[in-house]
């Protein structure tokens, strides 16, 4: 079995979403935060001529970038290590999420580390890497302010550039409270700062305390051997610069070849997720100190992952790989805002984790994921990366099809549905019975309350039924002859 | 020119009073209208489902009966979306059916693209007194680019009024099989939009689209609003809004 799904819990996709949309707290936490995702980036992309730029243009070259890139991969791959050894930086290779651990925990042993301060990795959340230190007697601490939070809620992230969106204010204020043993107070957002700041006095003392830093990497340069980092809050410049080991830990999608190509892409990565022209903080990490620096940490690891990824680089859906992680796709998705992310099972939740899911975990481990979805294609216009989301679940769908992972009533039902459909005179003849047996279900109402072919569509609306009990085949063929 | 209508099989079975409507209007614009009598269904449920062979055969079908006519017009931007982008898909590499699905797509149009393109601006017949407020489906609006025309062709029905509702583009949670099989999720979305309908407080909602409309509906009514009327852009158009 893949040892991703192991931890994947996506095969309980429909009962968890039942769980979520009849949780009230949930829903008013989403309800919030859509239109502030959705209106800040509507807001920055508007703004994009203003600074002469144009966004279908903006994405076709950032596309191109990653394209660039991943169809060479392997070269770059081999760029980026050669430059960042020549900076005095280690670089590890891990295949799985079991390997990342491994390597994590030996470097910290051989480096004498208690203590490990975490800036947001959601390669880390592939791998429970927090588990994992804790297992093995290091105490990890998570320090973006929502990672840090859910840390303290023994929870995952639910989005991957806010990762405690899911919770309400009052939930913050209950859990500071609990894990900060003081009591409790009524709060408004007005205080959101006031909890900010408690968090960061926490902090504070893990950051000065701490032995190694670990983050991810939005981006991994090649022609420097520099990690990248595109944070707001700070903390990833505290983590990566404070302790004696800062560990990268990043997928090996994420290299690009040239300092240049950074540039075009931050030009659309902040705007799509936050609706910033640029972030509070963007770190260029490149090698360890210096001789002649006071400053950043004396040994830096880089573990470069694959657990998946290699295997989609050159198939049908290399496309995905392109991905920036903006959460652009989940922040404009009606069925991410009706769940929040838990309900998808896996680490990474909406459109971009309905496709890396079943790639990463096994497709017949995920076999909802591509279909949780409307078509709607809100994703893939918003996507600054151009990945054809819709298709590429599609591909998924097609794929199950192909392997006979669906059900068989619907496979049948679908075949059924189709020799019928090609066969006018049959389907005239059923078509009319069945206009006639919905009229009389209708019962001179109008709807159907209670529709046994299709349960689902009943239990939250009425059928709407409005031809009196005739198809509009019937009644053009009787106004023909009149 | 010889116009096709293809009623769509959600029409012909769910509400055909829309097929009507739109004979009416295409027969308005003076163009000679036909109703291809063996038309079923597009295939686009067994597309959507990844069910290519059973989409290519039912696509077949549909191109077969509908490749003789000068235009083929749709009430549905779904369905005119799975003919004019999906069926030369499914044949990009077919010598023999490409080139077919390929001129059929560049004849076909949703019907408020065909209406709004005609160089004489349709006179809608129809009148309505009050206000209307538009859902723009999705794969009219972001498949093919259907926007302005419906609004355009609304504002010129007599007594009729458009308040644009909050994020009229926003899904509406229907998505074919989608609302059946994940009943729960699809009822959480469109339930905002029925509160972007409430909050908008027109007399109707219109739409494009039958599957979204029969969801907007009936989740209206099961919520208590028996007074919104949910009605297709072309029963106004064509006056044929009786209750």
């Amino acid at each position: 079995m893949n040892a991703n799904a192991r931890h994947s819990q996506a095969m309980h996709f429909t009962a968890r979403a039942a769980d979520k949309v009849r949780n009230p707290v949930l829903q008013q936490a989403l309800q919030k935060a859509k239109p502030l995702f959705s209106g800040k980036r509507a807001k920055a992309m508007a703004a994009l001529p203003d600074d002469g730029l144009e966004f279908e243009a903006l994405r076709e070259a950032c596309a191109g970038i990653r394209d660039r890139a991943l169809n060479d991969l392997d070269v770059w791959l081999e760029i980026f290590e050669e430059n960042a050894r020549a900076r005095g930086a280690e670089v590890l290779w891990a295949r799985d999420g079991g390997e990342i651990c491994d390597l994590v925990i030996d470097v910290a042993r051989r480096h004498g580390v208690k203590k490990v301060t975490k800036s947001k990795s959601m390669l880390s959340e592939e791998a429970h890497l927090n588990d994992a230190l804790a297992a093995a007697g290091i105490e990890p601490v998570e320090t973006d302010l929502g990672e840090y939070i859910i840390q303290l809620a023994g929870e995952a992230p639910s989005h991957i550039i806010a990762p405690a969106v899911h919770k309400t204010l009052q939930e913050v204020e209950a859990l500071f409270a609990e894990k900060h043993g003081r009591p409790q107070a009524a709060r408004t957002s007005a205080d959101i700062p006031a909890l900010a700041k408690e968090a960061r006095g926490v902090l504070r003392q893990h950051f000065l305390s701490a032995d190694m830093g670990i983050s991810g990497a939005n981006f991994l340069i090649a022609e420097t051997g520099t990690a990248t980092l595109v944070t707001n809050e700070g903390n990833g410049r505290m983590v990566t610069t404070l302790p004696r080991v800062h560990v990268v830990i990043t997928g090996i999608e994420k290299v690009v070849p040239t300092l240049q190509d950074f540039a075009t892409l931050m030009r659309l990565l902040p705007r799509s997720a936050t609706g910033q022209t640029i972030s509070n903080y963007v770190s260029l990490l490149t090698g360890t100190r210096a001789d002649d620096e006071s400053e950043g940490p004396t040994k830096t690891v880089f573990i470069l992952v694959d657990n998946g990824r290699a295997d989609v680089v050159g198939s049908h859906y290399q496309d995905i790989l392109r991905c920036i992680r903006c959460g652009a796709c989940m922040n404009h998705c009606p069925v991410y805002f009706s769940l929040g992310g838990h309900a998808y099972g896996w680490v990474y939740p909406g459109p971009m984790g309905s496709v890396l899911t079943p790639l990463y975990t096994g497709i017949e481990n995920a076999l909802d994921l591509p279909h949780a979805s409307t078509g709607c294609r809100q994703c893939s216009s918003v996507c600054p990366v151009r990945i054809p989301l819709p298709e590429l679940m599609h591909g998924l769908r097609q794929e199950q099809q192909r392997r006979g992972l669906r059900p068989w009533g619907e496979r049948f039902g679908l075949r059924a549905w189709a020799w019928i459909a090609g066969r006018p005179t049959l389907y005239r003849a059923l078509t009319r019975i069945a206009a006639r047996y919905l009229n009389w279900l209708a019962d001179g109402e109008g709807r159907i309350r209670l529709f046994g072919f299709a349960p689902g569509w009943t239990t939250a609306r009425d059928l709407p039924v409005a031809g009196g009990g005739k198809t509009f085949f019937e009644q053009y063929a009787a106004s023909k002859r009149d | 020119m010889r116009i096709a209508l293809y009623v769509t099989c959600l029409v012909d079975l769910m509400r055909p009073a829309v097929g009507f409507a739109a004979l009416r209007l295409l027969a308005a614009t003076g163009n000679d209208v036909v109703v291809p009598p063996a038309q079923t269904c597009c295939g686009q449920p067994a597309w959507s489902a990844g069910n290519r062979p059973l989409a290519k055969t039912l696509a077949q079908k549909a191109i077969a009966e509908l490749e003789n006519y000068d235009a083929v017009v749709v009430p549905s931007g779904s369905c005119a979306e799975q003919i004019r982008l999906t069926y030369p898909k499914l044949f990009a590499d077919d010598a023999v059916w490409g080139p077919r699905a390929r001129a059929l797509a560049a004849r076909t149009q949703e019907l408020s693209e065909f209406l709004a393109s005609l160089g004489e601006p349709l006179e809608p017949p129809g009148e309505f007194a009050g206000s209307v407020t538009y859902h723009d489906s999705c794969k009219g609006l972001r498949g093919l680019g259907i926007k302005a025309q419906p609004r355009a062709l609304l504002g010129r029905v007599r007594g009729l009024s458009l308040k644009e509702m909050a994020d009229c583009e926003e899904c509406c949670g229907f998505g074919g099989a989608f609302a059946e099989n994940y009943a729960d999720v699809s009822a959480r979305i469109v339930d905002r939009k029925c509160e972007s309908v409430a909050a908008a407080g027109a007399d109707a909602v219109v739409g494009g689209d039958l599957g979204c409309l029969l969801n907007i509906e009936g989740r209206l009514r099961r919520r208590g609003d028996e007074t919104t009327r949910v009605l297709h852009f072309a029963e106004v158009l064509a006056g044929e809004t009786k209750p």
